[in-house]
């Protein structure tokens, strides 16, 4: 408890910190070196998408907001259902069935994202590659092999996850950022953070990920999530370039 | 124009912040089983918290044994009474430390270390029951809201002490100080309340002293073991979540002592049965804490209630084998035989018992053990290694 306290307090305050550095040129979406599926060859399995939206305080704290979250997982669901005809293959939704299995995929889903987030953190900026890998451009991440011996996964080839996560601008939060603009001071409103990946099932490896830490689509609304999606799923292989139109 | 506005905003907070939050939704306790929250923060801190409890259904880390689980409910329903304990789900996580936590939902987490802790029920009721006082006072929510109070404000206190060009950092450390403070006078609230119901249900009081009195023995000892000077504050610091431990135990003894009940049935065995399967695992988990001083003084605790077991021989002779002074494998051979002599009869022991006393230059010993190992544990994924050493 007592390191959420100090964070949440000094969250206030660093973010007021002075940073008028220019954003530094960041990647988005990463694929596994030499990597293809072709259209119509493969079944996707579409893992539970973890959806949380809330609002940002004035002070920046995360405000969970229960009937937004709602909301955004009804419209996300759909949008991603409709688009889920449009990606190429086959893709259905997770079913653990009397598998038992939903423990450990749901920790399968867990390790996803902690390793998506070091794709963020380490990959896409290029600023934190590890000083041996500054120039590669290897894309070399997984979640370990232990994932083809569940039962719950056994006809499928690839495994997509989806996460996203925002918090909108309070008024306050606007407010003092348009004060704080005065004062020449940069502070932020909003957070809107997504990401997509794909996983193959036999080698446990990320063949795909799309990471966005600036989403665009109001995910309360039918049409935003729609945007959402569209955006989650953008350069998703297997997808022949012309279809791209059809999900817009 | 700035100054006046943060003198208003100053003016503000003197009555804003660390204040009581309005009783709003007040209206049922949340612990009313189908209790819905209503506002937009309740149901906001109440999603959360159900995704976390679904998270900690799935964890490994949950101990999944119905016989605990079932106890530990029992104890808490003797102590809140049934209609209260009808809203709380218990976990037992298996962690080996002192703590225990309890989410706006109802979700009560008890960390195993807590578990191996508690010498008898009516500790552990005392930890039950201030976690529940939590859940009925809705503290998650009153810290919660307090947060953002304090941190909006220090927000703008940071933004127009830039316009103004006026150093706020000492407004801003007190600010960041309330939200502490506010969190220590919720403990001695949860405190208060907790002790209210250990002692109505019948459980003698002064358990409620005597759990921190243990603690701060115990963390006296870590300190002694790891050459550190022990010792006990009776006022928090700046950044300290709760008061301490030593102002726990006085203001919890002083109400006991308004009580004199220490004569109550503090239900000693049927604590000890309830964890008796798990003592062994934990006890491992605890002695992989390199923590010297801590751990013998919980072993010497268990013994003193229960005496000298094969397992905690065991364990002692594990806890001095590992810190592996020249003198505690000495000490470690004499409390793995005592172990033997006690009616411990896992194959481990004899390997252990074997390097100690390789290490302390008895092969002669230490072949013979480590041969006794091999023909108890012939599918031992270590047989290798240790028909290495026999071979030497």
């Amino acid at each position: 408890m007592g390191a959420k306290f100090i964070g949440v307090v000094c969250a206030a305050i660093v973010v007021l910190a002075f940073s008028n550095a220019p954003a530094t040129a960041q990647e988005k979406t990463g694929a596994k070196t030499g990597f293809t599926l072709k259209p119509g060859t493969a079944r996707i399995i579409l893992m539970r998408p973890t959806i949380r939206v809330g609002s940002q305080s004035t002070g920046g704290m995360s405000e969970p907001n229960a009937d937004w979250t709602a909301l955004a997982k009804e419209y996300i669901g759909k949008a991603l259902a409709d688009a889920q005809t449009k990606l190429g293959n086959e893709v259905v939704g997770y079913d653990e069935g009397l598998s038992g299995e939903g423990p450990i995929t749901s920790q399968y889903g867990n390790l996803f994202s902690a390793v998506a987030d070091s794709v963020i953190e380490y990959q896409f900026f290029p600023g934190n590659r590890l000083p041996t890998k500054k120039r590669s451009k290897e894309f070399e991440w997984g979640v370990g092999p232990g994932l083809n011996q569940l039962q719950s996964l056994k006809n499928a080839d690839y495994a997509l996850f989806i996460n996203t996560r925002d918090d909108y601008g309070s008024t306050g939060r606007k407010v003092l950022q348009l004060f704080a603009a005065m004062g020449g001071v940069s502070v932020t409103s909003g957070v809107h953070i997504g990401y997509a990946g794909l996983i193959d099932l036999k080698t446990g490896e990320l063949v795909w990920l799309n990471a966005d830490r600036q989403m665009g689509g109001d995910v309360r609304t039918p049409d935003g999530a729609v945007k959402r999606v569209r955006q989650l799923l953008e350069g998703f292989p297997g997808r022949a370039p012309d279809q791209l139109a059809v999900v817009n | 124009m700035f100054s006046l506005l943060i003198a208003g905003l100053l003016g503000a907070a003197a009555g804003g912040v660390g204040a009581p939050s309005s009783p709003a939704n007040a209206a049922l306790p949340p612990f009313t089983v189908g209790y819905e929250p209503s506002t937009v923060d309740e149901r906001g801190i109440w999603m959360e918290a159900d995704e976390r409890e679904r998270r900690l259904g799935d964890s490994k880390l949950t101990v999944r044994d119905e016989a605990l689980n079932r106890y530990l409910k029992d104890v808490l329903c003797r102590t809140v009474g049934q209609e209260r304990c009808r809203g709380v789900r218990i976990y037992v996580f298996d962690v080996p430390a002192f703590n225990a936590n309890m989410a706006p939902n109802g979700t009560m987490v008890v960390w195993s270390g807590t578990l191996l802790r508690v010498q008898n029920e009516a500790e552990l009721a005392a930890i039950l029951a201030h976690e529940f006082a939590h859940f009925e006072l809705r503290h998650s929510l009153k810290g919660y809201k307090q947060q953002r109070r304090a941190s909006d404000f220090a927000a703008w206190v940071a933004v127009l002490g830039v316009l103004v060009n006026t150093n706020t950092s000492g407004l801003q450390e007190s600010l960041l100080g309330s939200t502490f403070q506010f969190s220590r006078e919720q403990e001695e609230a949860a405190d208060r309340l907790g002790f209210q119901y250990l002692a109505a249900a019948n459980y003698p009081t002064v358990a409620a002293s005597q759990l921190w009195r243990h603690i701060m023995a115990e963390s006296d000892a870590t300190a002694i073991g790891h050459g550190r000077k022990p010792k006990q504050r009776y006022n928090a610091g700046f950044f300290d979540t709760h008061p301490t431990d030593l102002r726990r135990a006085e203001y919890l003894a002083e109400e006991s002592k308004k009580i004199g009940d220490s004569g109550r049935d503090a239900r000693i065995e049927s604590l000890r049965t309830a964890v008796a399967s798990h003592l062994p695992g934990w006890l491992d988990a605890q002695i992989k804490l390199n923590d010297f001083g801590g751990t013998e003084y919980l072993l010497q605790q268990l013994a003193s209630q229960g005496g000298w077991t094969g397992e905690l021989l065991f364990r002692r002779g594990e806890l001095y084998r590992l810190r592996g002074n020249p003198r505690d494998i000495v000490s470690s051979v004499q409390f793995y035989r005592e172990a033997l002599a006690a009616g411990y009869a896992q194959p481990a022991l004899r390997r252990n018992l074997g390097m100690s006393l390789l290490r302390s230059g008895q092969k002669t010993d230490a072949q013979a053990e480590l041969r006794e190992y091999l023909r108890l544990a012939p599918e031992a994924n270590d047989t290798k290694a240790i028909q290495a050493l026999l071979t030497q």
